[in-house]
């Protein structure tokens, strides 16, 4: 059998799932390959699987394939060498506090695989080192130990340097494989463009704190991957390779990189980062980029759940009601917040997309599963991290209004007081303008629970829910002796929203000691709870069968398996809904209508004075239309939308200047332009 | 009552209604500046050649299927994989379940990783049918008598494509002389839309020689290895320019493509294609011809199938002559010998 790597054309629709990619993964499909009896796979060299799947790792950046799937505004995961997506995860989860060791454990674990398939006898270097820091980090420094305590700031460093110093080593090995290869063309292409990928682990930082050597080394790749040479396509096009240009830019690259990373030097102050200190052109005083690990995860969900809110299924015209329309401005706005949320794009939308729950967010460090994150970090608002790792599963927001007290723990008895401390304490925000809270809280008040025909008036099941929902009804309601005579009931009243606003220790949450009196949860509602899985304050529990089998266990309820069936069949009943997603993954339409809507607010915000809250509003309205202007299913229509937004951005930059009239003239403008295009705007 | 009128609130859009909309927009009527927005989208939309094909609605029907024979000559199909081969393996599955009962006879599916190996078992008669780029069809016609069968309709419902020149927003760069002394990034040389056409765009305003690769009006031409490498190159400012395809924009993040721009764009490609083998079986052909040809995005089914097809929105007849001036470019650079061939209808 012959191979071939050229991997032309990448294409958009399988970029996606091609990010993700590990080697254990494609090793893995080899196994499927060799077992496939019908189909083959052709290439035209003798390569070793080995080699293949280094060769397949080296294209991954390779070319382009002229297909696209539009859908709503999905940000792909950044394209990176598995090299490089560890070490930029790693390095971000280094720098939090505390440190999730057993995620660092899982990154160098992958590493080190990783380093295996290149040179068996330096990955177990690697392992020993990192096993030893990892050991000293991750014991009790309370109790006696063989080894000695390692505090977190020093393991942190010790794993940083020994990454970095390792990711180096790395781009080395793969430069001198890929001269040792010259003359064959696509061994020695796949070891530059690993290099260059692995690279990558280090480029953000270079770019941004050392623009000039950077560039300098951008091209000393091009310059490579051309002294490279070029097969040519059935004997027409054919280049030489050259040694003597290949090495020149080759050691360039090797310079910089053993003079900045192999110490691994953080200055002073600096957060863990491959700083080039040792680059004569460093800028010391750079800003880093803020970025997210990979891995991360913050796309809403498609297709879209279904939002409802009050008003508008009352058919009221949103034109006239501005202080929703400031609310629902502000859900959407990073500009409410402060860094790094502004420069992510992330706002209450990014995790309560239309109010509802996204299952989709999942940020690496701060996340232990898709769906919550750890609030309390020291990534979103240094200032506020409590030092431990407590993420919450995000909760939904259909029929906020009824659910209080507010947080998982009830904290806050208001909506205003909770909605304030997630600005400013949570995401680093300024103080809120009370117009802004006023809005947000009026635009929430609107979210409500999906309709649910199978529900009577007092929450009671009709004669539309199946026996054995209605069977689940009545054990709901059955007073458990293991539960002081309550049933589940009791607390999820159905005749009140499902809730009995009242926090309840079950012992879902462990304290700090034994007998601590740290635990208690507010009561969710079950409104709504089918879509909203996983469930428990940091879903813990994948379903909501999985919730009743806790109770059952837990509070030795003795249901038997097909009373467990009939209680998750009503549970599901309750949580149920109509419509619960739209029926098509294209809401540009939508979208631009509700950005039309965050404008109505302008009068309102003009005359009682809030400047500030207009330049929120037209940096938002710019934001979003860029974000969103890819979905467009006609490229013809982009200037539209590029006016639009430029519009927005004269209107911002007027107001700053205080030209209330220019202001004026410009959101006018874009009403105008809007609604003269607003059929094609889609 | 009230659980009706709810429910029924539910089905109405959630924002308002298209008569407002109308209402408003009589209201306002259009603004002068809205028109001159309109023209400038016309005027920067290039006006292509090849008539754009809108595959939800043109009248589509299934052909009829015929009785499976077990004994029949298999057919064999090479998928090429861009990325991912197995993926490409497993998404054959379905192509091959699609076809089994409209070519009624075993289907074989190879997936290569390269053009230069569809080519080569083609040309040793183990291949019927497979999927390549232009310029890669044009060399296999010349060289082993391929015919083309149907090329591939990308979103837009367009079954071509160009290429584009792209330089920093920043950079100052409005026209193509602006780049004299500059340095420019393709992705390959052996590339049609991220090389050939490209070029083509400076050879046609007298800029570079039209027969050879070498020119003195670029400081240095780079080969970057790939249409993101090439664009990317420009986003960091390595290069003043690329000339890749215009799709090498989507492979930048959102927030990055707004910092990058296009000053000229190439003519149009036909888009990549299904070329069938010389001498190949012509109703067996025409099966595999009607039967692609019925896929229609629109139909949950079909849309499965062309999701497993590169994701491409349906095929489109296609003819040697769609290639004529594609050929004519590749020509210029020895990749195609006989122009001419492609030129001429009487060989469609």
């Amino acid at each position: 059998m012959k191979f071939v790597i050229t991997l032309k054309n990448l294409g958009p629709s399988k970029i996606s799932s091609l990010f993700k990619l590990s080697i254990m993964r494609i090793e893995r499909l080899i196994q499927i390959r060799d077992r496939n009896q019908e189909t083959k796979i052709s290439r035209n060299d003798g390569a070793s699987r080995a080699g293949w799947v280094l060769s397949l790792l080296a294209g991954l950046l390779a070319f382009w394939h002229p297909t696209q799937d539009v859908h709503a505004h999905i940000v792909p995961p950044e394209n990176l060498h598995p090299v490089a997506e560890i070490y930029r995860r790693a390095v971000f989860t280094l720098n939090l506090n505390p440190v999730q060791w057993d995620q660092i454990r899982s990154d160098v674990d992958a590493f080190g695989s990783y380093w295996k398939s290149v040179d068996s006898t330096q990955s177990e270097q690697f392992r020993r080192k990192a096993e030893t820091i990892l050991a000293r980090a991750s014991v009790d420094p309370e109790k006696q130990n063989d080894v000695e305590f390692l505090p977190r700031k020093d393991a942190a460093l010790h794993v940083f340097r020994l990454l970095t110093r390792s990711v180096a080593s790395l781009i080395q090995n793969q430069l001198i494989a890929a001269e040792r290869n010259l003359g064959q063309h696509a061994n020695a292409l796949k070891h530059v463009n690993e290099a260059r990928e692995i690279y990558a682990a280090f480029e953000d930082v270079v770019l941004a704190t050392d623009p000039e050597a950077g560039a300098r080394i951008g091209i000393n790749w091009l310059k490579m991957i051309g002294a490279i040479g070029s097969p040519g396509l059935l004997g027409v096009g054919e280049i030489k390779a050259d040694p003597e240009r290949f090495a020149r830019e080759s050691r360039d690259i090797l310079a910089y990189t053993r003079a900045n990373f192999h110490e691994g030097v953080v200055p002073a102050g600096r957060k863990l980062a491959p700083w080039p200190v040792n680059s004569p052109s460093f800028n010391p005083n750079a800003k880093l980029p803020a970025k997210l690990p990979p891995g991360h995860n913050v796309n809403k969900q498609i297709p879209r759940p279904r939002q409802i809110l009050n008003m508008t299924a009352r058919g009221v015209d949103e034109s006239e009601t501005p202080l929703i329309a400031v609310g629902d401005m502000a859900f959407d706005s990073s500009f409410i917040y402060g860094e790094p949320m502004r420069s992510l794009g992330m706002s209450c939308n990014t995790c309560h997309n239309k109010s509802i729950t996204n299952p989709n967010f999942v940020i690496p460090g701060l996340s232990v599963r898709p769906g919550g994150m750890d609030v309390s970090n020291g990534f979103f608002a240094p200032h506020a991290n409590n030092g431990v790792f407590d993420p919450l599963d995000i909760p939904d927001l259909r029929g906020i209004r009824f659910t209080a007290p507010y947080g998982r723990n009830g904290r806050f008895a208001s909506l205003r007081e909770f909605t304030r401390n997630v600005i400013v304490n949570e995401f680093n925000g300024d103080e809120p303008d009370p117009t802004l809270l006023d809005g947000m809280i009026a635009y929430m008040n609107e979210f409500d629970f999906l309709p649910n025909p199978m529900l009577n008036r007092d929450g009671t099941l009709n004669e539309r829910a199946s026996n054995a929902a209605l069977r689940g009804e009545k054990l709901f309601s059955r007073a458990f002796p293991r539960m002081n005579g309550m049933s589940c009931a009791s607390c999820h009243i159905p005749s009140a929203q499902f809730l009995d606003h009242k926090r309840h220790n079950i012992g879902s949450v462990r304290g700090v000691s034994v007998d601590s009196i740290d635990q208690a949860m507010d009561t969710p509602t079950l409104l709504s709870a089918k879509f909203t899985p996983p469930y428990f304050h940091d879903g813990s529990l994948p379903t909501l069968r999985s919730v009743n089998e806790w109770f059952n266990t837990n509070y030795q309820l003795n249901l038997s398996a097909s009373e467990l069936d009939d209680l998750t069949a009503y549970v599901e009943v309750v949580g149920d809904g109509s419509d619960a997603y739209e029926n098509s993954s294209l809401y540009l339409d939508a979208e631009m209508e509700e950005f039309s809507f965050f404008l109505s607010a302008y009068e309102f915000l003009d005359e009682k004075k809030k400047p500030e809250l207009i330049n929120v509003t037209f940096q938002t309205v710019a934001l979003e239309i860029r974000n969103h202007k890819w979905e467009l299913q006609d490229s013809s229509v982009m200037p539209v939308m590029d006016r639009l937004a430029e519009l927005m951005d004269e209107a911002h930059q007027a107001s700053l200047k205080g030209d209330q009239a220019l202001v004026a003239n410009k959101v006018r403008e874009y009403r105008n332009l809007y609604e003269s295009n607003v059929e094609i705007l889609k | 009552m009230k659980q009706k009128l709810l429910l029924a609130t539910l089905k109405t859009p959630p924002r308002r209604s298209k008569t407002w909309r109308s209402v408003r927009w009589l209201m306002k009527g259009m603004p002068v500046h809205v028109l001159a927005i309109l023209l400038y989208c016309l005027g920067t939309q290039r006006l292509h050649s090849q008539e754009s094909v809108n595959p939800s609605s043109s009248v589509k029907s299934y052909p009829e299927k015929v009785p499976f024979d077990i004994n029949a000559e298999p057919l064999r199909i090479a998928f090429i994989s861009y990325a991912n081969p197995q993926q490409v393996v497993r998404d054959t599955e379905t192509v091959v379940d699609y076809l089994r009962p409209f070519v009624g006879a075993p289907i074989q599916s190879t997936v290569t990783l390269d053009y230069g190996s569809s080519i080569e078992s083609m040309r040793g008669g183990k291949t019927d049918l497979a999927f390549v780029d232009p310029l890669a069809f044009m060399m296999a016609h010349e060289q082993i008598g391929a015919e083309p069968l149907l090329l591939e309709i990308y979103s837009y419902g367009k079954a071509a494509y160009h290429s584009s020149i792209w330089v920093h927003k920043d950079s100052g760069i409005e026209r193509l002389e602006d780049l004299k002394g500059k340095t420019i990034a393709f992705a390959d040389q052996v590339d049609m839309s991220g090389h050939l056409l490209p070029r083509e765009i400076f050879v046609q305003k007298g800029l570079l020689p039209g027969n050879r690769f070498d020119g003195e009006f670029f400081q240095q031409v780079y080969f970057a290895g790939g249409d993101e490498q090439a664009i990317r190159s420009v986003l960091n400012r390595f290069v003043t320019a690329a000339g890749v395809s215009q799709y090498a924009l989507l492979l930048l993040r959102p927030e990055e493509r707004d910092k990058v721009k296009v000053i000229a764009t190439s003519i149009e490609s036909p888009s990549h294609l299904l070329m069938a083998r010389k001498g190949f079986d012509s109703e067996i052909k025409q099966r595999v011809k009607r039967a692609l040809l019925a896929l229609n995005p629109s139909t949950p089914n079909d849309k499965v199938v062309l999701s497993k097809l590169y994701g491409v929105q349906g095929f489109a007849e296609t003819k040697l002559s769609d290639f004529a001036e594609v050929a004519r470019v590749a020509a210029r650079y020895g990749f195609v010998k006989d122009p001419q061939r492609f030129a001429n209808r009487e060989n469609d």
